[in-house]
């Protein structure tokens, strides 16, 4: 059982700041995801949390302890990384059983601890064979059965199924939820992959430039994301932004040629209120931006159909707005949708499915429809 | 502007065979997407058109011409290399310029089309910077530029977008549809990634260990799969497959499951009863979105199950459902709430079920409308 | 981690040991040169850490007809001219010959694993086959010739170019080549147009440490040579004298010339050269 408090944390590497004044809470038994682009700060981040890197301001706190001057090998993490360190010249046993002869254990309880995390991961059959032998989605398992099996009250992951092909990395993901949710440490897994962010996660912690943007549970950092950056790091197709002014209740749409937008009466007064400057990008998903004619809600902008996603279970329409020929707007419609290529289309636009930016400081100002 | 014919290619490197007796008909001015996974043969046989690789066996016809003895140089094919292979000495102009210079053309007419051509990129003003002071995209035009500037018979691309960031990717992705659709050249695209093949492919060619599983238009390979492997590889998340027994009862067939049984009253799958398919068992396939789960028992036949684990995505949730022995993924809406081990009902779309074999890994039954199964709990 | 102020101070003497180190001999050969007679001979026991009275009588001397106090040994010029010669032109047939081995050996694996047998036999000590080359020598009248001399250093320094430019060329992506040849180059056109200029810095580098090697070589000259085209560093070993022994001043006179070559080689392609050692940097 342990929460973690990073307070204030600061990491420097020459002048390159990678970590600024971070702090986070992380619950008993939460699963909390680092998110960010390459560079952002969150491996260093973990790389403080296990002990390898010491901050140079700030304090790690494990259940209210002082963490900074203990040795990663005292803090009781378990760690599992990107390219995982399994011993090829051991068994696939003997490599899930290292930790354990290390601390000493008996034989017998050494075997049973094996046997659980091994049926635990579905590598039963595997545990006799060379892991020199294994294929890489095996290995990865090997490696997490590893870091499971001398139960570390927290859990460090950095990336752990970025090796993996796309169908294993599905069906592990949901393991890995499932694992979690049965043992309960707590976990901090470190990803760039927003998909695995959102998908494992209690809460999200969304870093740029060495400064956390959001820390929130993914439902709120979805529908609710802070600021410019956020909003477009979260979700796939990512979300269409529309940069304009807003005047006297009405937004004007620079890429359109015909960009004019007028908001309700109800929410003008929430606009006036909220508003920072006349500068302002809206924001709205790809499956709340539909494309046709028929239905409510018709913006008035339109835009030409590039090309046409037919994923199978939905069809992702990309498009030009009819101003800017170098932005792509995409919308996510039914897979029966047919659209044709070079169409001039209409798009649809529901009021309380936009997110207001404020330009210049990039921050949400508002959330229409909430 | 050609068409591209491949006739029985057989490919071996030492003990492994690359590319197993394959046949192809590309048309002209088509956009034909290669997909496949690592080590699947793809790059092997886009270097066998191109001629940089021959074939042990099999011939290779561009046009009318049968081209197995013509170097690359002279089959007027130009290829876009998954690490794009720009000149790194040379300017962004000469990197364009330079098939051109080959062809002992003029320096004012070079001049001219090199122009044009990047122009039409939006990279004329990077003349006279070198690949290495480009960002990704800049350096994927540059690529694009030298591969169309000399107006090739097609052009073969290998996975050139693979080195982008996602967003990047999807940019390079509208940008090389639209090209296609402007030149109306034959393009041959390879990728491992279901999403580019699905998108940009007016034909799909699905490679599996050097073996052609099936070509045909994307909606009908995500529709209609050939077998498990092409139905795994199109589609995220991938199709659920789930062991069943078959066998007659009653007059009616009868598709087993622990959870649930399906029967049907279809001749064809009659047959396969009779034919000795799945004498051992049979594979029951279905997408994630064809499952709908109800959190409280509906009206019409359902089929009890629990819930494993969530995942929401944000623009939809994926649902991992426990069902007898299986877990299965379900596409579920964005706002979707569930416990693990909360018991859920979960219904089918049952004419977009598939049946294959499971020893062949082969579908040997597509549902329809018209031949649709019914459910027993 | 901060350093402790001692850990600070001692490694910095350290470095400043080792370096001196490094530099002395230089600094001696450069010090002797300028000794007079009496200073280099250290007459009594008596150390001269720097040349007291600076002259280039010891210049004078190796250039000089002959030399007064070595009757064996006569004019440098005709070593330094002999071993500019036979270094160059048998630097040439290591980097041509070197050249296209290592391009067929990286791209096209020519001749499987024996190229790496033949490097294998690079590791005998010269000394063991010299023996025999003279006989062989001797027997195609090519003892003390130019081309005698230029073709066994052509060959015994071919397998370092070619270890060398092969893993130059190994660290050009292939796709470069193949590129080109799409593009419309013949095999060989795809070579020269796209992979030539960008090899063109280990080119340089490789050719420099052969042509270094060519120079310093005292073994082979010193039996394949007999009077005319002795090269400089047999001519070195032969400043003798019968009174003072070892002619050191002269000597380190001569040394000072050989070294200039490869110095002005170094500058020359010094461009290259960084280029040629950061190589695996620069690409992707």
């Amino acid at each position: 059982m342990a929460n973690i408090v990073l307070d204030k944390l600061v990491k420097r590497f020459g002048k390159q700041v990678a970590v600024n004044e971070l702090s986070l809470e992380i619950k008993d038994r939460e699963f909390v995801a680092i998110l960010g682009p390459s560079g952002c700060g969150k491996t260093t981040t973990m790389n403080m949390i296990s002990g390898l890197l010491k901050p140079d301001a700030g304090t790690v706190r494990f259940d209210g302890s002082v963490m900074n001057n203990i040795p990663p090998g005292k803090r009781g993490v378990g760690f599992m990384f990107q390219n995982y360190a399994v011993f090829t010249y051991l068994s696939v046993y003997d490599n899930i059983a290292f930790g354990l002869r290390i601390r000493k254990m008996e034989t017998e309880q050494i075997d049973k601890e094996v046997q659980e995390v091994a049926r635990l991961l579905q590598i039963r059959h595997l545990l006799s064979m060379p892991a020199s032998n294994l294929s890489i989605n095996d290995m990865q398992k090997v490696a997490l059965a590893r870091s499971m099996v001398v139960k570390p009250q927290i859990f460090l992951l950095d990336e752990p199924l970025s090796n993996l092909d796309a169908a294993l990395r599905n069906v592990m993901r949901a393991e890995l939820k499932k694992i979690q949710q049965e043992l309960g440490q707590t976990t901090v897994y470190v990803t760039h992959d927003q998909v695995e962010a959102m998908s494992l996660a209690d809460r999200i912690a969304v870093m740029n430039f060495a400064v956390l943007q959001q820390y929130d549970a993914p439902h709120n950092i979805y529908n609710r994301p802070k600021n410019l950056f956020v909003a477009n790091f979260i979700g796939s197709p990512t979300i269409n932004f529309f940069e304009g002014r807003y005047r006297g209740g009405e937004f004007n749409l620079k890429d359109f040629s015909a960009g004019k937008m007028s908001v309700s009466k109800e929410n003008k007064k929430q606009v006036d209120d909220s508003i920072r400057g006349e500068d302002i990008v809206l924001g709205i998903r790809p499956e709340h931006l539909k494309v046709g004619s028929s239905r409510d809600g018709v913006s008035g902008l339109k835009a030409k159909i590039v090309s046409v996603e037919p994923l199978g279970s939905k069809t992702i329409v990309y498009m030009h707005p009819d101003g800017n020929p170098s932005a792509i707007l995409k919308s996510s419609m039914d897979s029966d949708f047919k659209p044709k290529i070079g169409e001039m289309t209409s798009l649809i636009i529901n009021e309380k499915n936009l997110y207001l930016f404020d330009k210049k400081s990039a921050d949400l100002v508002m959330r229409f429809g909430s | 502007m050609a068409s591209i014919r491949l006739e029985n290619i057989t490919k071996k490197f030492k003990n492994t065979t690359a590319v197993n007796n394959i046949s192809l008909m590309i048309a002209d001015g088509e956009f034909f997407c290669i997909l496949g996974p690592p080590g699947a043969g793809k790059t092997t046989l886009l270097r066998i058109i191109v001629g940089l690789e021959k074939p042990d066996e099999g011939s290779v016809i561009i046009g009318d011409d049968a081209v197995n003895e013509i170097h690359p140089s002279k089959r007027d094919i130009s290829m876009i290399f998954q690490n794009l292979a720009l000149y790194p000495d040379k300017t962004v102009f000469e990197n364009i310029a330079f098939p051109l210079r080959q062809q002992k053309i003029e320096d004012e007419e070079i001049e001219k089309r090199v122009v044009e051509v990047a122009k039409h990129l939006k990279i004329d003003w990077l003349f006279e910077k070198i690949p290495s002071q480009l960002s990704g995209g800049e350096r994927q035009r540059v690529a694009i530029g030298r591969a169309i500037v000399r107006q090739p018979k097609a052009y073969l691309m290998d996975e050139p977008l693979s080195n982008l960031d996602a967003l990047l990717r999807l940019e390079m992705r509208v940008a090389l549809k639209e090209l296609q659709t402007n030149l109306k050249e034959t393009f041959v695209y390879v990728t491992h990634d279901q999403v580019e093949a699905l998108s940009m492919g007016d034909r799909i060619a699905v490679l599996n260990q050097g073996k052609l599983q099936q070509v045909d238009d994307p909606a009908i390979i995500y529709r209609m799969p050939n077998n498990m492997f092409v139905a795994t590889i199109l589609g995220n998340p991938p199709m659920n497959f789930l062991k069943c027994l078959l066998r007659r009862k009653n007059g009616t067939l009868q598709i087993e499951h622990a959870a649930f049984t399906l029967n049907s009253e279809d001749k064809k799958v009659f047959s396969l009863l009779k034919a000795g398919v799945g004498a051992t068992g049979i594979v029951l396939g279905f997408r994630p979105e064809d499952i709908k789960i109800h959190l409280s028992k509906p009206g019409t036949v359902s089929i009890p199950a629990e819930i494993y684990v969530t995942e929401p995505l944000g623009s939809e949730t994926i649902v991992d459902i426990k069902l007898g022995d299986n877990v299965i993924k379900v596409l579920a809406p964005p706002d979707f709430v569930g416990e693990p081990g909360q018991s859920v009902w979960i219904t089918a779309n049952t004419h977009k079920l598939h049946l294959f074999d499971e020893s062949s890994h082969e579908c040997v039954f597509h549902a329809t409308e018209k031949s649709a199964f019914t459910i027993e709990a | 981690m901060e350093q402790k102020l001692y850990v600070k101070v001692l490694k910095f003497f350290l470095i400043v040991f080792v370096t001196m180190l490094f530099f002395f001999p230089i600094y001696w050969i450069f010090s002797m040169a300028f000794k007079p007679f009496p200073e280099w001979t250290a007459a009594g026991g008596k150390i001269y850490w720097f040349p007291n009275n600076p002259t280039f009588n010891n210049f004078r001397a190796i250039f000089s007809r002959k030399l007064e106090m070595s009757p064996i040994a006569g004019t440098a010029i005709r070593p330094i001219l002999n071993s500019l010669t036979v270094s160059i032109i048998g630097t040439a047939i290591a980097m041509v010959v070197g050249i296209f081995a290592a391009y067929g050996i990286s791209r096209y694996k020519a001749g499987g694993n024996l190229p790496f047998m033949l490097l294998q036999l690079r590791m005998f000590p010269p000394i063991a086959i010299i023996i025999p080359i003279m006989i062989m020598w001797a027997f195609l009248r090519m003892i003390d010739t130019w081309y005698g001399l230029a073709i066994i250093y052509g060959v015994v320094t071919l397998p370092f170019s070619v270890w060398l430019m092969k893993t130059f060329f190994d660290d050009i992506p292939k796709e470069l080549d193949e590129a080109a040849i799409v593009d419309g180059c013949s095999n060989i056109g795809a070579f020269f147009k796209v992979v030539m200029p960008l090899a063109k810095g280990g080119i340089a580098s490789s050719a420099l440490f052969v042509f270094i090697l060519n120079w310093s070589d005292f073994l082979i000259a010193l039996i394949l040579t007999d009077r005319r085209w002795t090269t400089i560093p047999v001519h070195i070993s032969k400043l003798q004298s019968a009174m003072v022994g070892a002619l050191y001043g002269p000597k380190a006179a001569l040394g000072m010339i050989a070294a200039v070559p490869p110095i002005v080689f170094g500058i020359l392609i010094q461009k290259y050269l960084v280029r040629g050692f950061t190589f695996g940097a620069i690409k992707k």
